[in-house]
């Protein structure tokens, strides 16, 4: 095969037994690669009522056809299972080097399944893969971990590992590769844990073989021109200064959610965003593998209590543990963004435990008794101690470690947990952005903005813009969207450089690049409609999957105070997110039916009866 | 009529010095505000008035309190 390497490689942890399977010409074809593949392994092996931190759980950790070729982008991989904080699937997608690393060692999907009597890890050294005792790398930070696997194994191997916050199952612990990229939501991490695979090493020497060479580097030349031109007058503000730039965007629309989503502008943003950071700490901005962007950011505090080095931080978590803590001080939240990268937690779910808990504790639902501190909005040092003690389970941190929704509930108020199906949303508050309500609530994995991302076209004019205020056009926009960021996801693209150089330039983006890039690497020869169709399948799998694990139409919803309490100030003052408006005409663009249920039809048409 | 300019990433080349405000005559409008900053044509810049999106032909009014970001890959 091209594009694809043919090959899937499966670890049975209980047994100890690694197998190789060859990959379906069919089923490569019909669902592409890495979100595709997840969802389709999981349909097929894993029940949706098991429990996700039993050995009944699998992990498919898959490759794109366009993973570790010289495509833009072409870095990423996805982590799918079922999510031990939600109950849903997640579905979460990482870069850096590891996934390309993975894909030249031959193979294009790792599935994980069982568990293991104790502490493993998985070495891949190209053809060859074998478990290894890991019992002394228990209890290490994922930046140990690599070093240690690394020197265990080979010092230019790449790494995917758990750090103590995965070991501890806490539920929205993340699979971190390369040290700080993160496949992060919804508790991939914790899965490992509980299946006692501390990580995964994988060294690769080989090269993605491509179907035709030539018209494979046209296109990647082309688009690479493309971007090269753009850039010209137009520097990547990502380059510049990270995706915590992004601020500017969410802040002059009013939509920064602020102190736990009550209000969408924050005060201290100035000392927070992109820019500052680039002032402040940064050292150098880092690619991931094949990319022209680099929206990464290495970055140090020189001095001060929170003195340090790493990277970090993102967008997410500029909003997760700044302005939704109402936190102003970029050292703290930059601390606690590189606590979480070592212990291994997904910083925007710890900052939405955090920021529910302080508002649980402002209205006395939780006491300095239970809490041993005083949780008070805007405390950078209480951020810290307290993503320390979650990480590792330490007392308050250990309720915390169950996420927002359960403390809340455990508190009498689930409704102030800022969550959609149980995942704690993204940086972008909905009732000043209507799409992005319907996009967290339909979501298969719940409150992300990455299923679908309507912030580029409501707020950052990518690749066109729309009101972000106005909901009756949002249905057929979201469904598109997400059906595109499906194709993205299956075919080992990041969706920063997609959806501005590998789509046509309308508010309806196309995959047309895409389809010329998965054509060039793989020969499939197919056209932009049927990959349009793919990205519909992928989608719809997914759907299928959660509603047979207990989810449906009651599910495809936002808090209260999304829904009822109008936002109090900003540009988006007095607005509230319409959701049932948008809800029904988007299950009929979807071909759904009005509890949200994939018809026959539909399910006929995308070859999933 | 005076308005309140703030400008980002490469557009901050662009911004107005001093306390970020910009004199402009009755009626201008945001085309009429991109000349004054000399944006050339070829550089990109999403506009927000007043926390709305605005296109070239909006008129300004004294007192507005303008955005100016390029268009950006995420966050």
């Amino acid at each position: 095969m091209y594009g694809w390497c043919g090959r899937i490689l499966r670890v049975d942890l209980t047994r100890g037994r690694i197998t190789t399977e060859a990959l379906d010409p069919g089923i490569a074809r019909d669902w592409i690669g890495g979100r595709g593949f997840g969802i389709h392994y999981l349909r097929r092996e894993v029940p949706p009522a098991c429990d996700p931190l039993g050995p009944e759980n699998k992990v498919v950790l898959a490759t794109g056809p366009l993973t570790g070729t010289a495509a833009p982008t072409g870095a990423r991989y996805v982590a799918t299972t079922r999510s031990p904080l939600t109950g849903a699937i997640t579905c979460s997608n990482s870069g850096g080097f590891f996934p390309a690393e993975l894909k030249k060692s031959g193979w294009d999907a790792v599935i994980v399944e069982g568990s293991a009597p104790a502490p493993v890890y998985l070495w891949i050294d190209g053809e060859r893969a074998e478990l290894r005792p890991a019992g002394h790398f228990w209890g290490k930070t994922t930046h140990e971990t690599d070093d240690l696997l690394r020197a265990e194994t080979h010092a230019e191997a790449k790494t995917a590992v758990i750090g103590p916050a995965g070991e501890r199952r806490v539920r929205f612990a993340a699979l971190m590769n390369d040290r700080d990229r993160a496949a992060g939501r919804a508790g991939v991490g914790a899965v490992f844990g509980a299946k006692h695979l501390k990580g995964i090493a994988v060294r690769g020497e080989g090269e993605v073989a491509l179907a035709d060479p030539a018209a494979f580097k046209a296109a990647n030349a082309a688009f690479r021109g493309r971007f090269k031109e753009k850039t010209r007058d137009n520097p990547p503000p990502l380059r510049l200064h990270g995706t915590a730039i992004t601020v500017v965007g969410t802040q002059s629309h009013g939509v920064f959610p602020t102190r736990n989503f009550r209000e969408g502008q924050f005060e201290g943003w100035e000392a927070i965003y992109g820019e500052t950071l680039t002032r402040k700490y940064l050292v150098r901005p880092k690619a991931c593998f094949s990319c022209p962007i680099a929206c990464g950011r290495v970055t140090r505090i020189p001095e001060g209590p929170y003195r340090g080095e790493g990277e970090g931080p993102e967008y997410e978590t500029v909003y997760a543990l700044g302005s939704n803590c109402g936190v102003d001080d970029l050292a703290a939240l930059t601390k606690a963004n590189y606590l979480c990268n070592e212990l291994g937690l997904d910083t925007i779910s710890m900052g939405g435990a955090i920021a529910c808990a302080m508002e649980l504790f402002e209205r006395g639902l939780l006491t300095e008794a239970e809490t041993g501190m005083a949780l008070r909005w805007g405390d950078g040092a209480a951020l810290v101690e307290l993503t320390r003690r979650t990480g590792l389970r330490e007392g308050f941190g250990d309720l915390l470690a169950e996420g927002s929704l359960r403390l809340a509930a455990r508190c009498g108020a689930p409704e102030l947990a800022m969550v959609a199906k149980g995942l704690d949303f993204a940086g972008y508050d909905p009732r000043g952005e209507q799409g992005m309500g319907l996009a967290y609530a339909t979501s298969p994995i719940g409150g992300s903005h990455m299923r679908g991302d309507p912030a580029y076209f409501e707020l950052l004019g990518v690749p066109v813009a729309a009101d972000p205020h106005s909901w009756e056009d949002k249905p057929p926009l979201i469904a598109k969207w997400q059906d595109v960021f499906c194709v993205i996801d299956a075919a080992g693209l990041c969706v920063f450089f997609s959806v501005r150089y590998l789509v046509e330039p309308d508010l309806m983006i196309r995959p047309v690049g895409i389809t010329e890039l998965l054509n060039g690497a793989t020969g499939a020869g197919y056209t932009p409609e049927e990959v349009e169709r793919i990205g519909e399948r992928i989608f719809n799998a997914e759907r299928l999957y959660i509603l047979a694990a207990g989810f449906g139409r009651k599910d495809d919803t936002l808090p209260p105070r999304i829904l009822k309490e109008p936002m109090p100030s900003g540009p988006a003052k007095g607005l509230v997110c319409r959701l049932e408006e948008m809800l029904g005409p988007y299950y009929r663009v979807r071909g759904w039916s009005a509890e949200g249920v994939p018809t026959r039809e539909k399910l006929a048409s995308l070859g999933l009866l | 009529m005076r308005v309140s300019v703030q400008a980002f990433a490469n557009l901050k080349a662009f911004a107005p010095g001093g306390d970020g405000e910009v004199s402009l005559p009755e009626g201008a409008t945001v085309r009429d505000l991109l000349a004054r900053l000399a944006i050339p044509p070829g550089v990109e810049a999403v506009v927000l008035v007043n926390g709305r999106r605005a296109g070239g032909e909006q008129r300004l009014s004294a007192g507005d309190r303008l955005v100016l970001f390029p268009p950006m890959e995420g966050g």
